[in-house]
């Protein structure tokens, strides 16, 4: 398959590129529902102080909350995406050079991976200390210490966000910018459900299509269900990632959703539908690009299918059990990639054993 | 001279024998530098196991001994001539393993069995586990096996009774769903259907599935189907098979077609007028199994059913840059890749750690060099698994 991209020589870049013109309709799609989000937001609440960098920036590119056009969301979401994205490249590149000078080896572009995958798990009103602060661990402690590239135990964007997101409760799933839309108390989409099942989604104008487009309030890359599936369609299509675990863990989440709208009582996450769980929250980013990741997942076919109904069993019960992490996506990606060695050595185990059984 | 209805043939004037063919063997040269030889006589033996003889693949002059680091063989060049006569023998009176291993021995026939694990000539009085005759190509461009073996159904059936004979294990014949073979005497003998994509005609593959090998000194043998055809021929007819049927194909060659051929014919003059101008790479076996040789003195290596030739683009040829880092990106393309049964990534990685111990539990006792080349094209870590496979068997046959 090589009718996307021309084979540059070295197979490790082509991995790269087609990994980040995957993110490419993510990408697109957070300048545009960020930028929308914001500018609704200003709308919506005139005592919203609109003093800050950023605000000022989109105001300079000319984005306008009266006009609301294609152009003033573009600009708007610009106007908060660049910069962040600007300062995690800077950062990763600068982590980078540092790592390759004490190594004395080169310079590996990964980290701009790193990078955008970091940005796109971000709120649009991100603190850039957070983001310097997510980005240097996910560079060090989540890249460095294991030697780059394809050596890597946990995806590093994951591990930064998920440092972030510890280190400094709500930054990923509160957002002070848009908090002063009507009936969306500043936490995210499926919090709200929590509070008020399906009648609170719609009173914030969250159906199931603007929640598959993504023009719904949450973390920058994560809300266009469409966008991600053109990245996955495409990740698939090259082969580059499983489609096992991906198959895995959205039946594991039909699977699981199910039981608890079965068993569960009351109103709360656990009422929630599998369909909304798949389009609500960042699960549907999380589980192409993150889960996905090819060094950081499972390498055996059975550890794949393992993992990825783990990884919807663990989203489903941290929602419905644990209404801290509403989201819940980024905790139990962490703690299934974690064990993701562990699902890997039992296979590989088991698959040993069976061998030995029939050996001459 | 038999000739397969329907196929071209084309005869060169240089054939040789390969000694990186035959792994292990530290030959004994039984000619000189420009004696005639004939066709199917012995011109090396195996000097640890002098009963294993070496015959040559066409009647002529010996015009060189190409010999490497440390003096070992490289190629044993053979001018032909064809107006020279070829050897002849005695079939064995018997069905017996004795007679038929000596009849094997002597006429140079039992250097086309090999053994799993490590891919050796196996013991004149070894045991295998299992005898497995591989009569399907389902690699790309494969010459038609079909054909080929209808053809030369009489001299195959003989050979295949015969190699029931050499042990008391069970002998699979592995054929593809749409070639039904029939056999008279069907009790020793199993037919194994294999279906599926490219791999499935690689020994590793049937060896895999049907009788995995152990740490526990078991081995299994295989054989080619052409070499189970060149048996009979010496069985039926007393005299060697003068023929292999090839197949020329790839993008860079003119006109894609199966050949008959002399064993061991020189490659560049089976190529001559056949490939388009510009650079080129020329691959023995097909574009996934394939191991790409050396431009200029290269010849066809023993068992080997295809010359491929791909036109390469100036940076195919100069290589990949170098990297300092080595790791495994693993992918769905590699999954494709591997023989099923074994988790590639897992393995490559124990074969790119030297870790023999683990890289046996997973199965590299039953591959060669062969069933690893696709990994070493699609591994983006530029590793040569076949290099990597060869030094962890290398360490379990010291272990063993």
């Amino acid at each position: 398959m090589n009718f996307l991209l021309p084979n540059s020589g070295n197979g490790r870049q082509r991995i790269l590129q087609l990994q980040l013109l995957a993110l490419l309709p993510v990408s697109i799609a957070a300048l545009v529902n960020t930028g929308y989000q914001y500018l609704v937001a200003v709308a919506q609440n005139s005592a919203l102080s609109t003093d800050d960098f950023r605000s000022r920036l989109a105001r300079g590119l000319g984005a306008s909350h009266e006009s609301l056009g294609l152009f003033d969301m573009l600009a708007a979401g610009f106007a908060h995406l660049v910069p962040i994205l600007a300062l995690a490249l800077l950062v990763g590149g600068f982590w980078e050079r540092i790592i390759a000078e004490r190594r004395q080896s080169p310079m590996e572009p990964g980290f701009m991976l790193v990078a955008l995958l970091f940005t796109l798990l971000l709120p649009g009103a991100a603190a850039f200390g957070h983001v310097v602060f997510g980005m240097s661990f996910a560079m060090l402690f989540g890249r460095g210490i294991f030697g780059g590239d394809g050596k890597t135990f946990l995806s590093p964007a994951l591990l930064g966000i998920a440092i972030v997101q510890v280190s400094f409760p709500g930054v990923a799933d509160q957002h002070p910018l848009w908090s002063g839309l009507t009936g969306y108390a500043g936490s995210d989409a499926i919090a709200v459900y929590h509070r008020g099942g399906e009648a609170a989604l719609s009173a914030i104008d969250i159906d199931l299509w603007s929640a598959f487009i993504g023009s719904t309030p949450g973390t920058m890359g994560t809300t266009s269900i469409l966008a991600v599936l053109l990245g996955a369609a495409l990740l698939l299509i090259e082969r580059l990632i499983a489609w096992r675990l991906l198959i895995a863990q959205i039946i594991g989440l039909f699977v699981f959703a199910t039981l608890f709208n079965l068993l569960g009582t009351g109103p709360g996450a656990s009422a929630m539908p599998a369909y909304w769980h798949l389009l609500l929250g960042s699960f549907a980013f999380g589980a192409v690009f993150l889960a996905c990741d090819p060094v950081a997942s499972a390498c055996t076919n059975p550890g794949r299918w393992i993992q990825g109904f783990l990884i919807a069993a663990l989203v489903v019960l941290i929602r419905v059990a644990n209404p801290t992490h509403p989201d819940a996506v980024i905790p139990a990606l962490l703690l299934a990639s974690i064990l993701a060695p562990l699902i890997d050595h039992l296979v590989i185990a088991w698959n040993i054993r069976g061998r030995a059984r029939r050996h001459v | 001279m038999s000739v397969s209805p329907g196929l071209e043939t084309k005869y060169v004037s240089r054939a040789a024998l390969l000694g990186p063919d035959y792994r292990g063997v530290n030959f004994e040269l039984l000619c000189e530098l420009g004696d005639e030889v004939k066709s199917g006589a012995a011109v090396m033996r195996d000097l640890r196991r002098p009963e294993i003889r070496f015959s040559a693949p066409v009647s002529g002059r010996i015009s060189r001994i190409e010999r490497g680091a440390r003096r070992k063989l490289i190629s044993l060049q053979i001018d032909v001539d064809d107006s020279l006569a070829v050897a002849e023998f005695q079939p064995p009176a018997s069905n017996d393993s004795v007679s038929i291993r000596n009849f094997m021995l002597e006429s140079g026939a039992w250097s086309s069995l090999r053994t799993r694990p490590f891919g050796n000539i196996p013991d004149p009085d070894g045991k295998p586990a299992a005898v497995f005759v591989t009569a399907l190509d389902a690699e790309p461009l494969a010459p038609d096996t079909r054909t080929i073996i209808d053809t030369y159904l009489q001299e195959f059936r003989a050979a295949v009774n015969a190699l029931t004979g050499i042990s008391d294990a069970p002998l699979y014949v592995c054929h593809a769903p749409d070639h039904a073979l029939v056999f008279e005497d069907s009790s020793r003998i199993r037919c194994v259907t294999f279906n599926g994509g490219y791999s499935v005609s690689l020994p590793g593959v049937h060896i895999n599935t049907l009788c995995p090998i152990g740490l526990g000194g078991g081995e299994v043998w295989h054989i080619g189907y052409q070499d189970v055809i060149a048996l009979g021929h010496l069985l039926l007819h007393g005299k060697p098979w003068l023929q292999r049927v090839i197949s020329l194909g790839g993008n860079a060659v003119r006109n894609s077609r199966s050949l008959a051929v002399y064993p061991g014919s020189a490659i560049g003059e089976l190529l001559a007028n056949e490939v388009d101008d510009g650079p080129s790479r020329i691959l023995a076996g097909s574009s996934i199994y394939g191991r790409q040789l050396a431009t200029g003195s290269a010849y066809l290596a023993a068992g080997q059913r295809q010359v491929t030739v791909l036109g390469a683009s100036a940076s195919d040829l100069a290589g990949t840059t170098a990297s300092t880092n080595n790791a495994v990106i693993p992918s769905e393309t590699l999954e494709k890749l591997i023989l099923p049964g074994i988790f590639p990534v897992p393995f490559m990685r124990a074969l790119q750690l030297g870790d023999a111990e683990r890289a046996r539990e997973l199965g590299a006792l039953e591959l060669v060099e062969e069933d690893v080349m696709p990994l070493s094209r699609a591994c983006v870590s530029h590793s040569d698994y076949a290099i990597l496979l060869r030094d962890v068997l290398d360490q379990l046959e010291g272990a063993r």
